[in-house]
């Protein structure tokens, strides 16, 4: 295992770039910082040389600057402070953005291979992660030569073996880092991998937890939760021991400087000089203090950048000529030859599937659980894309149609609906944010949401919990139906949009949706004999391939 | 404050089986310490008494900066590790507090929303112990010694440092604290609300492409990222503002300090090179005591933030503690008939009763089902059975033991269910089908499987058994986890199976398959089947249905 990947690499270093303009700032006020306190340091010497020494010196002049020197410093590190803060949330604001974009441009397809707690960390924790990356790491990475070699010059000004013992104990520091450094980056590295799993790990047992406390296996899990965090616990002491290592290299350096001066410097020119030598020692360690310290958020960052790189790039942004708008009124679509595999271990999920359905014409898929009705509509909706074979909408094929395009087209009624936080009018607007509440009310109308939301405490306006506090899965699913009446789009592909409704409710929702069908092309994937009575031409699929075609009453 | 403190020490007594650790963290942390200002103050002693040729402090210097390197390394690694151990018992106290309020689900919670609690609110509790607690110790090694080398100069000196070190270490971190309370609260629910909208964005990916709301879950995003960069400034500001005050504190002792050797006249400090001497040591001694507690002001503006995290963490592992759970029945229960005596029930005092007088048996090895339109009450019907949810008036019995005696354990051990909402894990399909029943053999899951009509799709697969099913059976079509479900239901030992809608999601055939099959599967098993309507194949001796928060005898 390589300690960087290349990839990684470029990245960290095109972030650094980007940030350079928020960093320059910081590593300015950082060395007027050390500055003040060389002044500082002299203002002190001074007075202790006046006091050990006896010899007559001005004594108000050093003790005003020493006073006023200390506010400044004061001030100095709060503006450091607070523009670290600054740089720190601009970096993340930018990358945040960038992620999330990523992450919705990747699209459905994204799920079928992550869980979707990791992807989350990707957008939040990862990126937090990065804070330091930019507030702290950076601006240090610049100081910690910048600053030491300000105290340097200064030294050498007075003593030329002090400095040069200075330069040799600074040396030890990047030297001992370097060393405990490689080992540190690579426990690291999989440390966050441990916390993304123990994350998505629990996301999942949270959102399942009522299956687990009534199989009576609550405090199994809790065990394993014990035995996680253990591990977790165990992985970071691992590249703790290591990261303190390296502080420890540099403690041991100021040490080494420390005692060094104090046991052989009453040979150096004055008192003054070498008391002012003395105090020196800790303004030198100190930017290097600030390296070490920032050092694990650089391997964060390595983190960071190791699973960023792992998402998907967001698209090109398709050149003007090969975007097609399909024409709003009347879609046909057309599958030729197409086939598709999720999974090549389990076989194709479409194996040459070719049919056509004309504008405003109603077409059933028909099959078994895994026969790949899912699938088509999956391809239509964009989700992913046939691994050969042409599907297109009104002669246009579906890969030139821009995303946006081919949502404004379709409404989709899936097998699991996903409720968000929020209302159930808000969930229901989700369709088109631009409704009226008079439109939201019919829409909750016609696909029976009101029979239910009459019952609930505040109507429609009722907020809802994971999954859907309180509703089933047949309410989640007329959620979904009020959904496709408000969005009123041209082409409506329905997944089994009656899978969890009683058989009186299933003929009223068919009822609506065949009037909702009504000058619209349908598709409409489904094993339920009564949904069968919608009507229009069947296709039968047994896996993955078309065993019949029949048309069936009128179209 | 008070509102704020009450909380922490309920986190800190949660702990106390990590104290010992803790404890030793904080020795060692002391003897850093007082091995780092020795080391300080001998440096400047040692070097002043060169300086004008008197004795300073004499050799063991060199062991003094050996010891500091050492215990300080020692310091974080044990304070570190006791504090990981902490905090993982935390983890799973929070987990085990969780399960006990949601047999019901997580109502109206977000999974996000008890993610960031158990993930980053658990977290921010690190600073509790790391950032206070141990800085606070070394109080007791800093102050005495500063007191002590300081009152030989002065009494008034003494006095001066003391009243500093105080302000720096007590008084401004309880300033911060303060000003940082209502900060810190509104950090954690920004948290907490950027996790659940991306969480959403992502996990709702399917509906953001098909309504092509992408541009308006980037926003959302983006404005509750905001709203946490804004939280996370304003905290920045405070723990700005009160490193700054500390510094200035440490300055104004050494100015203190200075000041009386400004006022004494040259060359004549206590009268002796002694003297001298023993000025430099006290100014280094100064500088690196206010240094060690420069980091407490800091701390104090994370209180907020602290606090707010103990509170929430709290909130839900303890809310449900309110109703006690009866102790363990001291003789067995006998048989395992179900029954409702006139069963009333309503989820919310301001909605309506779902059941008005509902009564009905299901005898010890018996097959019935229970018809209704959706919205009858047939799922809560199941939530009763399970105890997640208790009778305004009636009785539950299992066998001849009221339910109201019987922990919700002991009744849930006897009864499997499949429910509309039962959840299948990013996990393989072994250990989805274990969680039934941890012990079950290679044999027993593979009937189980074939029980459920998808033994052959299992066996057909290349890692078989041992195949990731994804995030919520994502790799399998609706009705293939569906069956999973199922045969996991299947699989458990217990004597009453309640099967809700076990066959939402099949299509006919497989239905039809499965339900003829369903007796020779559950042969001397009772069989609760909720549903709302029956093919025809079903072989059943009870039938009831549900009307008017009534079960009818429609057939038996």
């Amino acid at each position: 295992m390589s300690e960087n990947s290349p990839q990684e690499a470029a990245w960290l270093k095109a972030e650094s770039r980007a940030a350079r303009r928020l960093v320059a700032p910081l590593i300015g006020l950082g060395l007027v910082g050390v500055a003040l306190g060389i002044g500082q340091a002299a203002a002190l010497a001074a007075l202790l040389a006046h006091a050990l020494t006896g010899r007559p010196a001005a004594v108000a002049l050093p003790l005003a600057g020493f006073a006023l020197l200390a506010v400044l410093r004061a001030g100095n590190a709060y503006c450091g402070e607070v523009a670290a803060s600054r740089a720190g949330i601009a970096g993340r604001r930018r990358l945040r953005a960038e992620v999330m974009a990523r992450l919705l441009a990747a699209g459905p397809a994204l799920l079928r291979h992550r869980h979707s707690g990791e992807l989350a960390t990707a957008a939040i924790d990862r990126i937090e992660g990065l804070d330091g990356f930019y507030g702290r790491w950076l601006p240090a990475a610049g100081l910690a030569v910048l600053g030491p070699g300000l105290v340097l010059v200064v030294a050498a000004g007075i003593d030329l073996r002090a400095a040069l013992a200075l330069l040799l104990a600074g040396l030890l520091v990047p030297i001992g880092m370097a060393f405990a450094g490689i080992g540190a980056a690579r426990a690291a590295r999989r440390q966050f991998l441990a916390m993304a799993r123990l994350q998505a790990r629990f996301l999942d047992r949270v959102r399942g937890i009522a299956t687990i406390v009534l199989y009576g296996a609550a405090e199994d899990e809790a065990m394993r939760l014990a035995a996680a965090a253990d591990d977790l616990r165990r992985r970071t002491l691992r590249v703790l021991r290591v990261a303190f290592l390296s502080s420890t290299t540099l403690d041991l350096a100021m040490v080494a400087a420390l005692v060094g001066f104090a046991l052989r410097l009453w040979n150096a020119p004055s008192p003054l000089a070498a008391l002012f030598l003395l105090l020196l020692v800790p303004e030198f360690f100190a930017p290097l203090r600030a390296f070490a310290a920032a050092y694990q958020d650089r391997m964060q960052a390595h983190a960071s950048a190791a699973l960023l790189a792992t998402l998907p790039p967001l698209p090109a942004p398709s050149p003007a000529a090969t975007i097609r708008h399909v024409a709003a009124s009347g879609v046909s679509v057309a599958f030729t030859g197409v086939s598709f595999t999720w999974d090549p271990a389990r076989g194709p999920a479409l194996d040459d599937v070719s049919f056509r359905v004309s504008a405003g014409e109603s077409l059933v898929l028909v099959g078994p659980s895994g026969a790949g009705k899912s699938t088509i509509l999956e391809i239509l909706l964009g989700f992913i894309r046939p691994d050969q074979g042409r599907v297109t909408l009104n002669g246009a094929d579906i890969a030139t149609i821009v995303p946006a395009a081919l949502a404004e087209l379709t409404a989709w009624i899936g097998q699991k609906p996903m409720i968000f936080a929020g209302s159930l009018a808000e969930n229901i607007r989700f369709a088109r944010p631009a409704a009226s509440d008079e439109a939201v009310r019919e829409a909750a109308r016609l696909a029976r949401v009101d029979a239910f939301a009459a019952n609930l405490p505040e109507g429609l306006e009722t907020r809802i919990g994971e999954g859907g506090f309180g509703l089933s899965g047949g309410e989640a699913q007329r959620i979904a139906i009020a959904r496709a009446y408000l969005k009123n789009a041209p082409l409506l592909l329905l997944d089994e949009p009656t899978a969890h409704l009683d058989p009186a409710t299933e003929a009223e929702v068919i009822a609506s949706l065949r009037r909702l069908a009504l000058g619209r092309t349908v598709i409409l994937a489904s094993h339920s004999a009564a949904a069968r009575e919608f009507g229009g031409r069947r296709v039968d699929l047994r896996a993955g391939r078309v065993v019949a075609l029949a048309a069936r009453g009128a179209a | 404050m008070r509102a704020a403190i009450r909380p922490v020490l309920r986190i800190l007594a949660l702990w106390r089986r990590r104290w010992p650790m803790l404890a030793l963290g904080g020795l060692i942390a002391l003897a850093s310490a007082a091995a780092g200002i020795a080391l300080m103050a001998g440096a400047g002693g040692r070097l002043a008494g060169a300086l004008i040729g008197a004795a300073g402090m004499a050799g063991g210097l060199r062991a003094l900066g050996g010891g500091r390197v050492v215990l300080r390394y020692l310091e974080r690694l044990v304070s570190h590790d006791a504090m990981f151990r902490a905090l993982g018992d935390l983890r799973v106290w929070f987990f085990r507090g969780l399960a006990r309020g949601t047999a019901g689900g997580l109502g109206f919670r977000r999974a996000g929303d008890v993610l960031a609690r158990l993930v980053n609110d658990i977290e921010a509790l690190d600073g509790l112990y790391l950032r206070f607690l141990i800085p606070l110790a070394t109080i007791l090694v800093l102050l005495p010694a500063l007191v002590i080398v300081a009152a030989r100069q002065s009494g008034l000196l003494a006095a001066a440092l003391a009243a500093l070190f105080l302000l720096a270490a007590i008084i401004l971190p309880w300033r911060a604290a303060r000003g940082t309370l209502a900060a810190g609260a509104r950090l954690s629910q920004a948290m907490a609300g950027l996790r659940v909208a991306v969480l959403d964005a992502v996990s709702g990916l399917r509906e953001v492409r098909a309504f092509g709301a992408e541009g308006r879950m980037l926003t959302l995003v983006q404005a509750r990222s905001s709203a946490l960069f804004a939280a996370q400034h304003d905290e920045a500001r405070g723990v700005a503002r009160a490193g700054a005050a500390a510094m200035l504190a440490g300055q104004a002792a050494v100015f203190a300090v200075l000041l009386m050797v400004a006022l004494i006249p040259a060359g004549t400090v206590g009268g002796t090179k002694a003297g001298g001497v023993a000025i430099a040591t006290l100014v280094f001694l100064t500088l690196a005591a206010f240094e060690a507690i420069a980091v407490l002001p800091r701390a104090g503006a994370f209180a907020g933030r602290i606090a707010a995290a103990a509170g929430r963490v709290l909130d839900v592992a303890e809310e449900t503690m309110a109703t006690p759970e009866p102790p363990p029945p001291r003789k067995p229960v006998h048989g395992h008939a179900l029954r409702f005596e006139a069963v009333s029930f309503r989820w919310r005092a301001d909605r309506p009763p779902v059941f008005d007088g509902l009564s009905l048996e299901l005898p010890e090895g018996a097959h019935a089902a229970l018809l209704g339109p959706s919205g009858a009450g047939k799922s809560t019907l199941a939530a009763l059975a399970l105890k997640v949810a208790r009778p305004e008036s009636g009785r539950v019995l299992l066998g001849d033991a009221d339910y109201a005696s019987l922990p919700a354990a002991e009744i849930r051990r006897r009864i499997a269910w499949l429910g509309q909402t039962t959840h299948l894990f990013d996990d393989t399909i072994r250990a989805n089908l274990l969680l039934a029943r941890p012990d079950a053999d290679e044999a027993a899951l593979w009937a189980a499987l074939a029980a459920a009509r998808i033994a052959n799709i299992v066996a057909a697969l290349p890692e078989g058994l041992d195949t990731w099913i994804g995030e919520g059976g994502a790799r399998f079509s609706g009705g293939q986890g569906r069956r999973l479900a199922l045969a996991r239901a299947l699989l458990s030992k217990a004597p009453i199976l309640i099967l809700d809608e076990p066959c939402a999601g099949l299509d006919a055939a497989t239905e039809r398959e499965f339900l003829a099959t369903l007796n020779e599967a559950a042969a001397g098993r009772s069989v609760l089947l909720i549903t709302h309507r029956l093919t025809g194949v079903e072989r059943l001796d009870r039938i009831w249905r549900l009307a008017g928060g009534k079960a009818i005898a429609a057939a038996g």
